[in-house]
């Protein structure tokens, strides 16, 4: 991934946010309302603000995970998965040791929740060593089966059969990450979003490692001539990957759901895309990415709450930023201007 | 015979799919908007057959709008020089909203809409064939089609040439990115048809009723190593051991959700085996 000019991506978080106020004008009956809730909805309360930074947590950890896979040039489709796999086994280690002290409990939920969804990117790793198999697609496939068999333990063994919600049972209140911002579900969940942040900015920009790991996604023979064992940088970087998706999941459980629901995790993988795209995966760019993402998502909430727009309308908004982002639309526009004088 | 029979009509949209994005990969930018092309069509497909009133023509409607909706993603890819696949993410992800919104905006659901006046595929009876949806002999005559394009036109010729080395057709006095925006405008149509014999076989539109099957089709085309017949094969087996799964269903119960998953792990593993096969061939060739 080639790196874009800044005014580039100004420009393309501008013009996802007009084809916003496009379609509001195009289907809603009451545009003036549905853009006015669109753009000042998240910063009405305190409770639309706690909950729009809330729902930037999960995208820091799946734009972190992405990020990292991005520069080692590898390509994750997998998130969808790999943060429901995280988000479920939390929940399940929350529900099996009942009685642990809280911080050890939380430590032992994040934990095994990043684990198991590290082992299942790093599947997509070892086959693209082992036997060259496309991570992107063979990734792609396993989030799609991991995703029915979530599923299946949420509505099945783990479901809570005296409640009528598609969900497990909820954690005990010992695990829960604590509140900041009430009545908003914004949690200590963002210190450990910010603390991963700098923590992957450090490994990535500072460490022999993450040195080894750019070259080779800059060019694997040149990384190889160079004596780079280059299959650890395939395998290693898609571990961590889906770790932090893991985590991403973990913490949305602890934090903000207290409980696994069915699809309650749906976008946050496809979101991790959009976010590393603008953040020109630095990761440190993650979190101002991540909270404009949120803060589309949370516009068409409030606009679908008090208006008749659906809050699809923030997908379409995200799919505008990936066309745009890569594109050199932008770029040559820029160029053009700077050539006149 | 009945699991060969339904092996035929599953494997239909797959093979659709399939024999367009193989213009697109065959013209050296394999698309994985396929998905999102069939999503089009399907909502297009049976949202227009209700109006118009009539299935065939909701069929070609379908068609239709999922090749307008392929000519933004080519135009964006090939003029506006996106990386080829985070535009076919964006167009996967484009269709899914347009579709929950379109949906909202006119029928006031993001839910199943079903449309009771509209007429379901009709079956026909061919014999030595058997009784089949018209979808089904249409999908081989445009595989036929595909496949005279591709290997007796001078069409098929720049496609293939643009694949293999796009700089010479360049230098001939032709634009690779043409060739590949109609590649991509065919892969459009094959998806339009696929996506609308979903809808209006069921008569609805049900959310993301794609479930994966452009993605697996991708899967086809590398497992059909790159030509028709091979497409055609790769796509039989999967309506087989899809047919075959759904036939075991009925004997063994086994919760829906691993039968939603079984697609994706027969994917993989297909996936696999045909990696470490083709892995062989090169270590002989060596």
């Amino acid at each position: 991934m080639e790196t874009k000019p800044l005014s580039g991506r100004i420009v393309t978080v501008g013009v996802s946010l007009l084809s916003v106020v496009a379609f509001i004008l195009l289907f809603s009956k009451t545009p003036f309302d549905a853009v006015r809730y669109f753009f000042t909805g998240p910063f009405l309360n305190r409770y639309f603000l706690g909950n729009m930074i809330n729902s930037s947590v999960p995208l820091i950890f799946t734009g972190l995970g992405i990020s990292i896979a991005f520069k080692a040039s590898l390509f994750n489709l997998g998130g969808e998965g790999q943060i429901y796999a995280g988000a479920v086994t939390a929940v399940a280690v929350c529900l099996a040791f009942p009685g642990m002290n809280g911080f050890a409990g939380i430590t032992a939920a994040l934990v095994a929740g990043g684990i198991t969804a590290g082992l299942l990117a790093m599947i997509s790793g070892l086959l693209k060593v082992k036997w060259n198999v496309d991570s992107m697609i063979s990734s792609f496939l396993l989030s799609g089966a991991v995703l029915h068999v979530v599923d299946y333990l949420i509505t099945g063994p783990l479901d809570d059969p005296s409640s009528s919600l598609l969900a497990t049972s909820p954690i005990n209140s010992q695990y829960f990450l604590s509140f900041l911002m009430l009545p908003s579900k914004l949690n200590t969940g963002l210190f450990l979003g910010l603390l991963f942040s700098a923590g992957t900015a450090f490994l990535v920009y500072t460490t022999l490692w993450g040195y080894e790991m750019r070259i080779s996604g800059y060019s694997r023979s040149f990384a190889g001539y160079g004596g780079i064992k280059v299959s650890r940088y395939v395998i290693t970087p898609f571990f961590i990957s889906g770790f932090l998706h893991g985590l991403g999941g973990g913490v949305a459980v602890l934090g903000t759901y207290h409980m696994a629901i069915k699809g309650f995790t749906a976008g946050a993988g496809w979101g991790g895309i959009a976010v590393a795209l603008l953040a020109d995966n630095n990761p440190l760019l993650v979190v101002p990415a991540a909270l404009f993402l949120a803060y589309l998502k949370a516009g068409a909430n409030t606009a679908m709450q008090y208006t008749d727009v659906t809050m699809e309308i923030a997908v379409v908004a995200q799919a505008v930023v990936y066309f745009l982002v890569t594109s050199e639309i932008m770029y040559t526009i820029f160029r053009r201007k700077r050539k006149e004088p | 015979m009945k699991v060969i029979h339904d092996a035929v009509s599953i494997m239909t949209p797959f093979l659709l799919a399939a024999a367009g994005g193989l213009l697109t990969e065959l013209s050296g930018t394999l698309t994985i908007a396929l998905e999102g092309f069939m999503l089009i069509g399907a909502f297009s497909g049976v949202v227009f057959a209700h109006i118009i009133g009539s299935t065939s023509a909701g069929i070609i409607a379908g068609a239709l709008a999922s090749m307008i909706f392929a000519l933004l993603y080519g135009g964006i890819t090939y003029y506006l020089k996106a990386n080829i696949f985070i535009a076919g993410l964006a167009a996967n992800l484009l269709a899914s909203g347009l579709t929950a919104m379109l949906s909202f905006s006119f029928f006031g659901t993001k839910g199943v809409i079903h449309f009771s006046d509209v007429e379901g595929l009709r079956a026909f009876h061919v014999p030595l064939l058997g009784e089949y949806s018209f979808m089904v002999y249409i999908s081989w005559a445009v595989l036929l089609l595909i496949w005279f394009i591709l290997n007796k036109t001078p069409l098929g010729m720049r496609i293939r040439g643009t694949g293999f080395d796009s700089e010479t057709i360049r230098s001939i006095g032709l634009k690779p990115e043409l060739y590949r925006l109609l590649s991509v405008l065919i892969a459009g149509f094959t998806c339009g048809l696929a996506g609308s014999m979903l809808s209006l076989s069921v008569s609805s539109f049900v959310p993301d009723m794609t479930a994966g099957r452009g993605w697996i089709a991708l899967v086809v085309i590398y497992l059909g190593n790159r030509t028709i017949a091979g497409v055609l094969a790769a796509s039989f087996v999967f309506g087989l051991s899809i047919s075959l799964s759904n036939y075991a269903q009925g004997i063994v119960t086994i919760p829906s959700d691993f039968i939603l998953a079984f697609p994706y792990i027969l994917t993989v593993s297909a996936m696999i085996i045909y990696s470490i096969w083709q892995g062989r061939k090169k270590g002989v060739k060596e």
